[in-house]
């Protein structure tokens, strides 16, 4: 990645001036890397520990960090691979969600067969206002790992693909066709929630609050 | 081959996803608006897809981080700069 001398945290801290301690530039990104952390765990008591690895890792191999870079994708690469060498649980936990052949407008689809076209110019708000976080965050951790992976550094980092690419390891083109998949798995993991917690039913019976 | 000087909605769906990440050239980010401007059935589907990552992204933002992260981390690194130079 090529150096950028005008690289700052987030603090505004250049993370090129020598005098810049570690703790000093994890310390704006910490707050992120605990909500990734705990997505890509899916347990409040691993992303913690997990953090903590990741953190102690990257201190010990700061001499190798280039100061001119970005700091921020740098941690997360290697909290990534923390995660997937140390976190990463071999069995599949939670429900079984048929999400990988989800074909694209999927939500649009759906909320078209309910009428909730009709009824509203804005039929994603209309059904997005409905969910609660805990069920957003529910249909994230529905994800098969590389694809939850993926869109938790998109929605909750805003990391670009070319960051994501380098966060993963993997090339741009295969960040950015992973993503765009997990993005349709996930709007069938939230219809599916929508369904379960009754939420479909009532928008298409027309009631709670009007938009 | 001349660049087109309309995308037709086959070009546009094709390209939605990049367009919303804002990941398409300069050229094709305007080709693309410009049929936004102009098909309302494409229109439509964009403000859709739209809505969802903006609901999903709002959704997500808050979350309880345990208050004593940070020094807990920095006890631990401490301790280990201790140890090496002991």
């Amino acid at each position: 990645m090529p150096p950028d001398p005008a690289a700052e945290s987030p603090a505004g801290l250049a993370a090129s001036d020598p005098k810049v301690t570690f703790e000093a530039l994890l310390e704006p990104v910490l707050d992120g890397a605990f909500g990734t952390a705990l997505r890509f765990t899916r347990n409040r008591a691993d992303a913690e520990d997990l953090v903590q690895d990741a953190a102690l890792l990257a201190c010990r191999g700061f001499g190798t960090f280039d100061r001119g870079s970005n700091f921020k994708a740098w941690f997360f690469r290697i909290l990534t691979n923390c995660f997937y060498s140390k976190y990463r649980k071999k069995k599949r936990q939670g429900t079984e969600m048929e999400l990988e052949d989800t074909p694209e407008l999927y939500l649009y689809f759906q909320t078209e067969s309910i009428g909730l076209h009709s009824r509203t110019e804005n039929p994603a708000t209309l059904l997005m206002g409905r969910l609660a976080t805990e069920q957003v965050e529910e249909a994230i951790a529905a994800l098969p790992d590389e694809y939850r992976i993926v869109a938790t550094l998109y929605f909750i980092e805003d990391f670009s693909y070319q960051e994501i690419a380098q966060v993963v390891g993997v090339p741009v083109g295969t960040i950015r066709s992973r993503l765009h998949r997990s993005r349709r798995m996930l709007q069938k993991a939230l219809w599916v929630i929508a369904e379960e917690r009754g939420i479909v039913s009532a928008l298409t019976e027309g009631t709670g609050d009007g938009e | 081959m001349h660049p087109p000087n309309r995308f037709t909605c086959e070009e546009v769906f094709a390209r939605l996803d990049d367009y919303l990440d804002r990941e398409l050239t300069a050229e094709e980010m305007l080709l693309v608006k410009q049929h936004l401007t102009l098909c309302a059935a494409c229109a439509g589907e964009y403000r859709f897809e739209a809505g969802v990552l903006e609901g999903v992204r709002e959704k997500l933002r808050r979350l309880a981080i345990p208050i004593d992260l940070m020094e807990r981390i920095s006890a631990r690194i401490a301790e280990e700069r201790k140890g090496k130079s002991g």
